[in-house]
């Protein structure tokens, strides 16, 4: 396995430090305890299992590590009724019918000569395998992630939307970095691909799958990073705004709400702003721009008895 | 290390947290990977190998924090981790490495590899009161905890029997001897150091508390959690109403895990003619793959009919409880209450977050006048017949007691005939049914089911059966 960032050597917790750099390098921040996540990942060569709220980065977080590995990254949206056709492989049976069209037509050719039944049968043999090959074989994502030679990201995204059978096709993979075709028989990963799992929760993932992997939870980040988050992500927001902004978007958080802003709307609102060339808070900007940070009528009018104070809180607090 | 790790484990499987076997050989590799030496960083890899959900990260940093404390003896262990290896004389070579029993702070990454720790000898613990080595007694503590097999401590009478183990352990009796002998030569040194004995055995206690506290920090209440369960509703005490809120709550968040799937029956014999045409264009039309038409089963609509008189009120709080804290899966529960005359209480519920508030304001709005099924019956015609389908369960939770009055078991029988399925709860224990003014005689032949429901099991059994059931 070769190391996450190639010139550092040290131990654990200076490569984990180099792991988390290299995140900021590439514009994902991030807290040393996604760091070391991904280090563990790769370094036990077990998948990790992310969880949290929508919008704090779960997906983000494999695209950074694709990046940052210099590895393809291999997304599979789950769904219900997804299947192993659609996640794993399918044969090209418009090939095969063809090939079969070209066997027939040359099948006298390749029959003269043969003495009785039996040497025909046996001529027909050596054709079998053909029809069951690779090159046959249409990979889909999962088949692709193992076939990388170079290993790859697989980022199997909202698996909490999938059915619980595909959950358990899921272990095999999981586990070995192995697929067993039936026609083919098991076919190994050729270079172990870093696996992300994501999952809002909608469902609990079964305890089987959950054994297996590492356990990652990223909840909504504290100031101190969303402030982080939003400079490097928004540059062109003046200090002074994004300090005010981040503020007000913690002050949301505490509130009952029923879906709470996350990073990306934070990020979203940030850029809002930039575009109305804003320079400060007030409680007129807010109200009038609100609907980009929540997304539920019910949340914006409950909130809006509110934003005078949180306003205020948010100017004071910077 | 591998033995503070397993002490580790099983202190987070007492404060609730699952961790199987090939979890625990998984925290083994990530020490090794990641090593003792910052303690932020070994928390973070340890918790996403052994705490797999959000109320598990939480323990899994309570008791980290808890197990891994490393106060006592705190004066110098800072400086002495050097030290430790003098405070060794007499390792006994057969010992596996690292003696240390509970509690070596990841910060303490030294002791790694070291000479193992085997039992100080006597006159060590003499010579380390007298020179105040306070590594070298935090090292020997440990290791006479581990002894003492002090991780089997389960109740807190055990504490002085372990302390006094311990003290034995670390040479207790040579220390005596030796303050007896100065006791004639040098009364000075004597006081000196029966005082440190006092210190030391406090120390020790204080020790030995922390690890009590460590390894049944929830037995007591996982004990309490059990029993709770299966007691008669109505016999449970105000003061324990936390928990069993806690414990509705658990109990629902596993019946909504299990339950959360939207279940299908495959309609056998009914071809889905579309969706097999599309699916065997790829067969050149030929009818390889066969879909059969599904239904999709709905979700089950509940209508609960709660007697909130006196006798079954506390059930009744339960039972309302229990079904709005479902509402991912039965998304669609109305509820009504009822002693003298029924009232709706679906939006009560919806509007008010507070389940308790609403309880007793539902309490307060219908509650005592004498219990009177025949009247409550004609309200819900009145209100919700009309709403009873094919689709409908309805919950009657009651004891049936009317009063004398006519209980109209004609209204039931309505109820019956247009709903799914009417379930009948009842309180009170089978054999007080139709005794005195209990009209379940009359009632129960409307009833699909009726059963006694009395302590918070049965009621997650039945709701697991409406679930279940569910169509």
């Amino acid at each position: 396995m070769n190391k996450v960032v190639p010139d550092v050597n040290g131990d654990a917790p200076s490569q984990i430090a180099a792991i988390r750099q290299g995140f900021e390098r590439s514009g994902y921040i991030c807290n040393n305890q996604i760091a070391t996540s991904i280090f563990l990942a790769e370094r036990l060569q077990k998948p990790l299992l992310v969880e949290g709220p929508p919008g704090v980065g779960k997906t983000e977080l494999a695209k950074a590590t694709a990046e940052l590995l210099g590895k393809p990254l291999i997304r599979l949206q789950c769904y219900e009724g997804l299947d192993e056709a659609k996640a794993l492989y399918e044969w090209k049976y418009g090939k095969q019918l063809l090939y079969t069209q070209v066997l027939k037509e040359k099948l006298g050719d390749l029959m003269s000569g043969a003495q009785g039944l039996k040497e025909s049968i046996s001529r027909l043999h050596e054709f079998d395998d053909t029809f069951f090959n690779e090159e046959f074989l249409e990979p889909r994502p999962l088949l692709k992630a193992l076939w990388q030679p170079g290993g790859a990201v697989l980022l199997i995204d909202e698996l909490d939307k999938s059915d619980d059978e595909f959950e358990a096709f899921l272990l095999e993979i999981l586990s070995d970095y192995q697929i067993s075709i039936p026609e083919l028989g098991t076919i190994k990963a050729r270079t172990t691909p870093i696996v992300f799992l994501t999952s809002n929760n909608s469902r609990e993932i079964g305890d089987a799958l959950k054994r297996r992997c590492l356990h990652l939870y990223i909840p909504f980040p504290d100031t101190e990073l969303e402030q982080r988050i939003i400079r490097a992500r928004v540059p062109e927001v003046e200090e002074r705004l994004r300090n005010q902004l981040v503020a007000f978007v913690q002050g949301l958080r505490a509130l009952d709400l029923k879906k709470l802003p996350a990073v990306s709307e934070t990020i979203d609102w940030a850029r809002t702003l930039v575009l109305l060339h804003a320079r400060e808070l007030d409680a007129e900007l807010v109200r009038d721009t609100l609907n980009v940070l929540l997304k539920f009528q019910d949340d914006i009018e409950n909130v809006d008895s509110e934003i005078n104070a949180l306003t205020t809180k948010a100017l004071a607090a910077s | 290390m591998t033995e503070v790790l397993g002490d580790f484990i099983r202190a987070l499987r007492a404060a609730d947290v699952r961790v199987s076997t090939s979890e625990s050989i998984d925290a083994g590799r990530v020490v090794d990977l990641v090593g003792l030496g910052e303690r932020e960083i070994l928390r973070h890899a340890l918790s996403q190998v052994l705490a797999k959900t959000e109320d598990e990260k939480q323990a899994f940093r309570d008791t980290f924090d808890r197990y891994f404390a490393f106060d006592q003896f705190k004066a110098k262990s800072e400086t002495s981790t050097q030290q430790q290896g003098d405070a060794e004389r007499e390792p006994n070579a057969g010992e596996t490495q690292n003696g240390s029993g509970g509690m070596p702070g990841p910060g303490g990454g030294g002791t790694e590899g070291q000479p193992s720790g085997g039992a100080p000898a006597p006159q060590d613990l003499v010579a380390m009161l007298e020179g105040g080595d306070q590594a070298a007694l935090q090292m020997a503590l440990a290791e006479a905890a581990r002894q003492a097999q002090l991780n089997r401590i389960r109740l807190f009478t055990q504490r002085g029997m372990y302390t006094r183990r311990m003290m034995e352990i670390m040479g207790l009796d040579a220390l005596n001897d030796e303050i007896e002998r100065r006791e004639s030569g040098d009364p000075k040194g004597a006081e000196r150091l029966s005082d440190a004995r006092d210190a030391l055995r406090e120390q020790v206690r204080d020790y030995v508390e922390k690890q009590l506290e460590i390894f049944t920090a929830n037995a007591g209440r996982q004990l309490r959690e059990e029993v709770l369960s299966q007691v008669r509703l109505s016999n449970v005490d105000r003061s324990d109403m936390k928990i069993m809120r806690a414990l509705v709550a658990k109990m629902a968040k596993r019946l909504v895990a299990l339950h959360s799937r939207r279940k299908k029956v495959e309609k056998r014999g009914q071809l889905d003619m579309r969706r097999t045409i599309r699916a065997n264009v790829e067969f050149d039309g030929l009818f390889f793959h066969t879909i059969w038409k599904q239904q999709k089963i709905d979700r089950p609509k509940v209508m609960a009919i709660c007697d909130v008189s006196g006798s079954v009120a506390q059930v009744a709080r339960f039972l309302l409880m229990f079904l709005y804290s479902l509402q991912e899966v039965l998304p669609r529960v109305r509820s009504f209450a009822f002693s003298g005359q029924l009232g709706e209480t679906t939006e009560l519920f919806e509007r008010e977050r507070d389940i308790e508030k609403a309880l007793a304001r539902a309490l307060m709005e219908h509650g005592g006048g004498s219990t009177d099924y025949g009247q409550a019956f004609l309200d819900f015609e009145r209100l919700a017949l009309d709403d009873v389908d094919h689709r409908t369960t309805v919950l009657i939770l009651g004891d049936a007691r009317s009063n004398y009055g006519n209980p109209r078991g004609d209204i039931l029988k309505k109820i019956h005939a247009r709903a799914r399925r009417v379930i009948w709860l009842n309180p009170e224990p089978r054999s007080l049914w139709n005794s005195g003014d209990s009209e379940m005689k009359r009632l129960a032949p409307y009833c699909d089911t009726a059963k006694t429901c009395a302590s918070l099991k049965d009621l997650e059994r039945v709701i697991s059966e409406l679930l279940r059931h569910a169509t």
